[in-house]
């Protein structure tokens, strides 16, 4: 093992071989010699001296052990007799390590987590200086990536002085071709600057130049690590390689090192040069800062300068704030806090965990109350026999810390498969590193003092060594005190965990009930991005999506077919602003989702139709201009009215043809996230939207009779045959739920095992205590019997004994769910952090369970024959 | 470090060696063993290899001091001597034997 090693290279334990070989080998040598002159015959002069000398390897081990580990012995038969004492009582060492392996190894697989998300540097040189420069929203600052105008940022660019360098990026998906089957690529378009900025250069080539991201030099493009190895094989000659992004020629110019993803996720970087057009974007911003400049000096500069720029002071000044923030921060905030909670979770586990192990120690040594009476009636000191007692402890939380390791290892993967994908960012590895492993051992070592201390000192108490004198019988006292104390501690942090996965479990089908306005079941989609290159107009986009629909709807198994630009619960959406007619005023501020979609699209999707009609064939190019609003668009700007025949338009100042008639109303539906309010939408048919950037991206929607994923294949070939270029990405639309619910579910689900661990844990203390008060009241259980006592009185009384002490561990636990409650606020959908039926169900679920542990030790004394009992006590 | 205090036979070998480095100075492994066989008239014959680990003990509990030194045969050795901390555990460890053969004595002719 490497730690052995390098304990060994530490004390310089070569050097020590060589000198005791050294050593022996003079002895013996000078045996012989003397034999020989005592006139021996050299070859038994020899023999005599090895003879005499005795074992040698053997005697060098045992020289090495006294350098190594000078007070070896002592401790040794500490170890010795501690690893005796638990191999006489399996029960409790198997007992008491599987507890503490599932403790430590939960708290293990969390730290694994937390070690390279949370603790870990960014991998970039002098990550300190590394910050985050953008307009934050005032409100839930940390679950919104912030972002500046790219107005604002070439101001912001041109006057700050406070960094080194700064740059900006924004997501830039696009199509791969050229390097095997068509991929749809996490593209991330960036200023020249960016790579600069994080001191970050290329595995292979180099990275962008100042000014390649003009027109006529920004046809390069740098691959990811993963990318580089996925599709070119990994080969050094990648660079140099022309690939086609969107139908456009690139050349490769460089191949990151394996740690650069960033921002997370990207596949490929494209340079990035600003343009002022119609459309502003807004884009995070990142800079260096410079040596000397402090934080807090770049963000008074950053607000100072801010009020002055282009956009900023214009647009919703009361909502957003200037703020600098380091990188790191940014990154991780999404994670920092559903981790902070499963590491307050996971450590509640281990107190149990603990607890329980401590009454296991508390039982045992009441057990050997004879074996300590009289090791210190023999004259062991106390001190001598609480470091006996403390050996045993540490030993068995070792060992459980062992087991921990190996379950850690078994189960940080699956912890890591249920995360969300957002969860894990800038591709850091996971595993059970140095850290780790020290971190789970530390944690054994503390913890076995901690709760071995209290046994040992109770073990030994001196009123326990006048146990001699009584004859091996005694009262129960103290020692059962501590005990109901852990219980309680155990079934209130129980209770805790409990409530809280209750909570958000509760949320998680809060979330799972709304009504999206659509039905997702049976819904299969396939998206698909026409490139500009290939695609130069509007009509031919809209043939490839006819081309592609008329043979869909012949697939077998497919009762309907439609198209729509951004699909629900998708990536992205389009919203803006628009005009009304007839005397009608938006109210300000009022901004409507604007899907393009085909004729089928309502009834594929299974959106209803209110009032009016859905789109036909017949709403193409040549017809008037219509458009289906949504129910809360409906009810909002016309306040009442019947919105059919009313008029709206998508132009500013809207010409006498660029008005669109409202045939139909529809079902609002969720159009980012479940827990968002209803979307107001605006749909407008596919053939007579004459724009690009609305028709590019486009999803197809298929619902089936039964198993949407059964079609994925023929729609994938379907596709290709129309165009075999263009990558498709096919996904159900309970997939899509399964997305935006993942961070929720994660959180239940690794809560609620958690809070299985809890349960069941503080159920074994329950019983543990329940069962040795039984156990040791057996005498005065018989004699009750034989004074009279029911059988079932005697059950009552066990269950009397349990049901206190669960019952104030559900109290105080309820007092520290509240305080927990408040924590889990920001996760919780339409759940009070009060929830009366949560917290009720956890309580009972509880008492239930302390009543289910109770059940054998009652049945035990209910069983109990007196006679038997009063001969043999 | 009272670690050995009720090892008797450890005891002994320990009260062997420190007696002998105290009464004729920095020895080797080989010349201890020499002069406990001498001093016995050849009544005490170790296993002399158990003689190192007791030694390397010794000198890491702080009561002998090693160190390498020329044999008389001019052959690197390492000699040992006794330190402070050790003829402290000598007089210990001679009051222990005296009350041990004492108490013996006493079982074997009672008064």
């Amino acid at each position: 093992m490497a730690w052995i090693d390098r304990l060994r290279n530490l004390i310089g334990n070569d050097d020590l071989e060589r000198g005791l070989d050294e050593e022996m080998r003079f002895h013996i040598e000078a045996r012989m010699e003397d034999n020989i002159k005592a006139g021996m015959s050299p070859a038994a002069a020899r023999d005599n001296a090895v003879r005499r000398f005795g074992n040698r390897t053997l005697l060098k081990e045992r020289t090495r052990d006294a350098d190594l580990f000078p007070s070896v012995d002592a401790f040794g038969r500490d170890l010795r007799y501690a690893l005796r004492t638990l191999l006489t009582t399996p029960g409790f060492a198997v007992v008491a390590i599987l507890v503490l392996a599932l403790g430590i190894g939960a708290n293990t697989a969390v730290f694994s987590i937390v070690s390279s998300v949370l603790l870990r540097p960014l991998p970039f040189p002098e990550p300190g200086r590394l910050f985050f420069i953008s307009y934050q929203p005032r409100a839930n600052p940390f679950f919104e990536q912030g972002s500046m105008s790219d107005e604002d940022y070439l101001e912001f660019e041109r006057r700050q002085r406070e960094f080194e360098s700064v740059a900006t990026y924004g997501n830039n998906p696009v199509t791969l071709t050229g390097a095997g089957e068509p991929l749809r690529a996490a593209g991330v378009a960036v200023t020249t600057d960016f790579f600069h900025v994080l001191r970050s250069n290329a595995a292979i080539g180099r990275t962008f130049v100042p000014a390649e991201g003009e027109p006529g030099r920004n046809a390069v493009v740098i691959v990811s690590d993963k990318l580089w190895r996925d599709r070119f094989g990994a080969d050094p000659r990648a660079v140099g390689r022309v690939v086609r992004l969107d139908g456009i020629p690139c050349t490769i110019i460089g191949v990151m090192p394996p740690k650069f993803i960033f921002p997370a996720g990207a596949e490929l970087w494209t340079p990035l040069e600003i343009h002022l057009g119609h459309n502003s974007w807004a884009r995070p911003v990142i800079g260096r800062l410079r040596q000397g400049v402090s934080a807090q000096g770049a963000e008074f500069a950053f607000k100072a300068l801010a009020s002055s720029l282009p956009i900023y002071p214009n647009a919703h000044r009361s909502e957003y704030e200037a703020s600098v923030r380091g990188l790191h921060d940014r990154v991780v905030a999404p994670v920092r806090k559903p981790l902070l909670v499963f590491t307050g979770a996971v450590a509640f586990v281990l107190l149990i965990a603990c607890a329980n192990v401590a009454n296991l120690l508390l039982i045992r040594a009441a057990s050997r109350r004879h074996e300590i009476s009289v090791r210190a009636a023999l004259g062991a000191s106390r001190w001598r026999l609480i470091r006996q007692l403390l050996t045993e402890s540490l030993v068995t939380f070792v060992l459980g810390g062992a087991g921990g390791v190996l379950l850690a290892k078994a189960v940080t993967p699956a912890l890591l498969a249920l995360a969300p994908a957002a969860a894990i960012p800038h591709g850091v590895e996971i595993g059970l590193d140095f850290r780790v492993i020290v971190f789970a051992f530390g944690l054994s070592l503390l913890t076995g003092f901690l709760f071995g201390l209290a046994p040992a000192f109770q073990a030994t108490r001196r009123d326990l060594r006048l146990h001699l004198a009584e004859g091996g019988r005694t009262s129960t006292g103290g020692r059962q005190k501590l005990r109901s104390v852990l219980v309680v501690a155990e079934v209130a942090l129980a209770l805790v965990l409990l409530t809280g996965a209750g909570l958000l479990l509760r949320s998680l089908r809060q979330i799972l009930s709304v009504n999206p306005g659509f039905q997702p079941r049976n819904v299969l989609t396939a998206t698909v991005d026409l490139p500009d290159s290939a695609y130069s107009t509007a009509a031919k986009m809209r043939a490839f999506h006819q081309s592609v629909l008329a043979k869909l709807s012949s697939v077998a198994g497919v009762q309907a077919v439609g198209a729509v630009n951004w699909i629900p619960l998708g990536q992205a959406d389009i919203r803006g602003t628009f005009e009304m007619d007839g005397g009608y005023r938006r109210p300000p501020g009022f901004m409507a989702v604007k899907p393009v979609v085909s004729p089928g699209y309502f009834r594929a999707m299974g959106i209803r139709l209110l009032s009016g009609r859905a789109f036909s064939d017949h709403d193409n190019g040549s017809a008037p201009g219509v458009v289906i609003v949504s129910k809360s668009v409906a009810r909002t700007l016309w306040r009442g009215d019947d919105p059919l025949g009313r008029r709206i338009s998508m132009e500013d100042k809207p010409g006498p043809g660029d008005w669109l008639t409202v045939v139909g109303v529809v079902d609002d539906i969720r159009q980012e996230q479940l827990t968002d309010q209803p979307s107001p939408a605006i749909y407008q048919p596919l053939l007579q939207v004459g724009q690009p950037f609305f028709l590019s991206h486009m999803t197809f929607v298929l619902r089936t009779a039964s198993r949407p994923r059964a079609v994925a294949t023929s729609i994938r070939s379907i596709i290709r045959q129309v165009d075999a270029d263009e990558p498709v990405q096919i996904a159900s639309m309970d997939d899509a739920i399964l997305g935006v619910t993942a961070a929720s579910r994660f959180l239940a689900q690794v809560l609620g095992a958690f809070s299985i661990m809890a349960v069941l844990l503080s159920a074994i203390g329950l019983y543990g205590v329940v069962a040795s008060s039984v156990a040791e009241r057996t005498r005065e259980i018989g004699i009750r019997m034989a004074m009279g006592a029911s059988n079932r009185s005697v059950v009552r009384m066990v269950i009397r004994r349990t049901l206190p002490l669960a019952g104030a561990g559900v109290l105080i636990g309820a007092a520290g769910a509240l305080a927990a409650g408040r924590v889990l606020r920001t996760f919780l959908f339409e759940v009070a952090p009060t929830d009366p039926l949560t917290f009720g169900s956890a309580a009972l679920v509880l008492l239930g369970v302390a009543v289910a542990a109770a059940l054998i030790p009652a049945w035990r004394a209910y069983t109990l024959d007196p006679v038997v009992v009063l001969r043999y006590q | 470090m009272p670690a050995h205090k009720n090892d008797r036979l450890q005891g002994t070998l320990d009260l062997l060696v420190l007696r002998t480095l105290d009464t004729c100075g920095p020895m080797h492994g080989y010349g201890i063993t020499l002069h406990v066989e001498q001093a016995s008239d050849n009544a005490l014959r170790l296993e002399e290899g158990s003689l190192y680990p007791a030694l390397h003990r010794m000198t890491q509990a702080g009561w002998l001091r090693a160190e390498w030194g020329a044999s008389e045969n001019n052959r690197r050795a390492r000699y040992y001597s006794i330190t402070a901390a050790g003829r402290r555990q000598l007089a210990q460890e001679e009051k222990n034997w005296a009350q041990l053969t004492e108490a013996v004595q006493k079982v074997l002719r009672p008064a």
